[in-house]
């Protein structure tokens, strides 16, 4: 405790004995459950009155004290800080997140790469004819259909552009086929590769 | 809790009680005898007149506070009770109001000389130089003083300054003063005392709890039945003025 600013603000005088506040209001004022219209005049005493102060300000240092070692510090998770460091990463966690999901879901990426196997179906989407660059709007529409099945975040395609026609392979036990597709600009680009 | 549930015997016989008044005893003596005798004195007080202390309380408060303010209180008398009225030397006496002031700060409240000397001049009791000031204390410092290591006095601030020794609290007025030189440091208590002294009865007993008792704020705002930001931003204002105060003394941060 600081000697300059103890000595030269404590209360200096003592009101007579009989002008002391009574150790029950000194209590109160201690809990802080004094009324508005009697504190005034607690504050008054209070400012001029050494042993009314020092019974407070002792009894408040032991209240401290008391409070300390029946509230020991709680865990630092439960104190007021850990809750609101969890609400601020939650919401940075909201905020960040909910940036990259409105990327990733809410617009599309620019570029979309994908390797599938061959299976019947694409085949068949393939074999319907030779044409590189399709024009068949239903085609293309079942082609997107397709690639949504298998897990592509494609929404709608404005053109296919196939890299080489597609003939089926002839051998039955013929090496497995993969399609390589990249979607950019709303165009998809195919090509059939062996696996 | 009211006054017709007490049952004064009954919490005299409580160990947790019990143990808190010693507690009480054990923080305001370091010597273990003083403890001893401090907790003897506080038992047979609250027992004295067939529990009549213990009987006034009247279950406006919470008992356990009671129970401390009361402490508080028979501490005080049984310090007086044991040191008595300290009387000054005659030979003290005889050289005037300054030498009694010096004699009860180097003495009994344990100052040295040079913050006596800054006490005197804030209080007007001694109008001269330092030098001066060093030549006529040499019969103070001849004067018998009784005083030993155990001895503590409620009016003894090196009693109470090792309260709060945490560093929770941050002082910027004690801060300030240690800072300054002898002279600044008189002027700058001086301007203190002022400005204090034109504060509001609320606002100086909040400036004495918290930048002269160091309570915390959220302690000293509970008894002044504020919120503690109320009582931080009140502080605030009360520094803002301390600082303006002392700038137009020419007084500012070395």
């Amino acid at each position: 405790m600081g000697k300059w600013l103890t000595k030269t603000i404590e209360p200096k005088s003592s009101p007579q004995t009989e002008d002391h506040l009574s150790i029950e209001d000194l209590a109160r004022l201690a809990e802080g459950s004094t009324e508005d219209t009697e504190r005034q005049h607690f504050f008054d005493h209070l400012n001029h009155c050494q042993r009314c102060y020092d019974i407070l300000q002792e009894t408040l240092s032991d209240m401290s004290a008391q409070s300390a070692i029946h509230d020991p510090l709680p865990p630092w998770w439960k104190t007021k800080a850990a809750v609101f460091a969890l609400a601020a990463s939650i919401v940075l966690t909201f905020v960040i997140g909910g940036q990259m999901v409105y990327k990733n879901w809410m617009q599309p990426p620019s570029v979309i790469l994908a390797t599938l196997n061959l299976d019947q179906q694409l085949k068949d989407i393939l074999l319907e004819d030779n044409a590189l660059r399709w024009e068949n709007a239903a085609r293309i529409k079942r082609l997107v259909a397709i690639l949504q099945q298998r897990g592509l975040s494609v929404k709608q395609l404005n053109g296919v552009v196939l890299s080489a026609p597609y003939f089926q392979k002839k051998s039955m036990f013929g090496p497995e086929e993969v399609l390589h597709v990249r979607i950019e600009g709303g165009v998809a680009y195919l090509e059939v590769t062996e696996k | 809790m009211n006054d017709e549930n007490i049952d004064p015997e009954k919490i005299l016989s409580s160990g947790e009680i019990l143990e808190r008044l010693e507690a009480v005893c054990k923080r305001h003596f370091s010597n273990e005898n003083d403890q001893n005798e401090c907790y003897v004195f506080v038992l047979d007080s609250l027992k004295a007149d067939n529990y009549k202390r213990l009987r006034a309380y009247q279950g406006r408060s919470k008992l356990n506070t009671y129970l401390y303010s009361l402490t508080n209180s028979l501490v005080i008398d049984f310090r007086r009770k044991r040191y008595g009225r300290r009387r000054i030397p005659a030979s003290v006496a005889q050289l005037g109001k300054w030498a009694e002031a010096v004699y009860r700060l180097v003495c009994w409240q344990k100052f040295s000389f040079d913050d006596a000397y800054d006490f005197l001049r804030i209080d007007g009791l001694f109008e001269g130089p330092y030098d001066k000031f060093i030549k006529e204390i040499e019969p103070i410092r001849n004067a018998p003083c009784r005083e030993n290591p155990t001895f503590q006095s409620l009016n003894d601030p090196g009693n109470r300054f090792i309260q709060n020794t945490n560093g929770t609290n941050f002082n910027p007025l004690e801060s300030l003063v240690q800072k300054l030189d002898r002279k600044r440091r008189f002027n700058a208590l001086e301007v203190i005392r002022e400005t204090i002294k034109a504060l509001s009865p609320e606002d100086q007993l909040l400036v004495r709890l918290v930048y002269g008792s160091e309570q915390p704020v959220s302690v000293a705002a509970r008894v002044m039945g504020l919120s503690a930001s109320a009582a931080r931003r009140r502080l605030k204002g009360l520094l803002a003025k301390f600082r303006e105060e002392l700038l137009a003394k020419g007084i500012r941060e070395p």
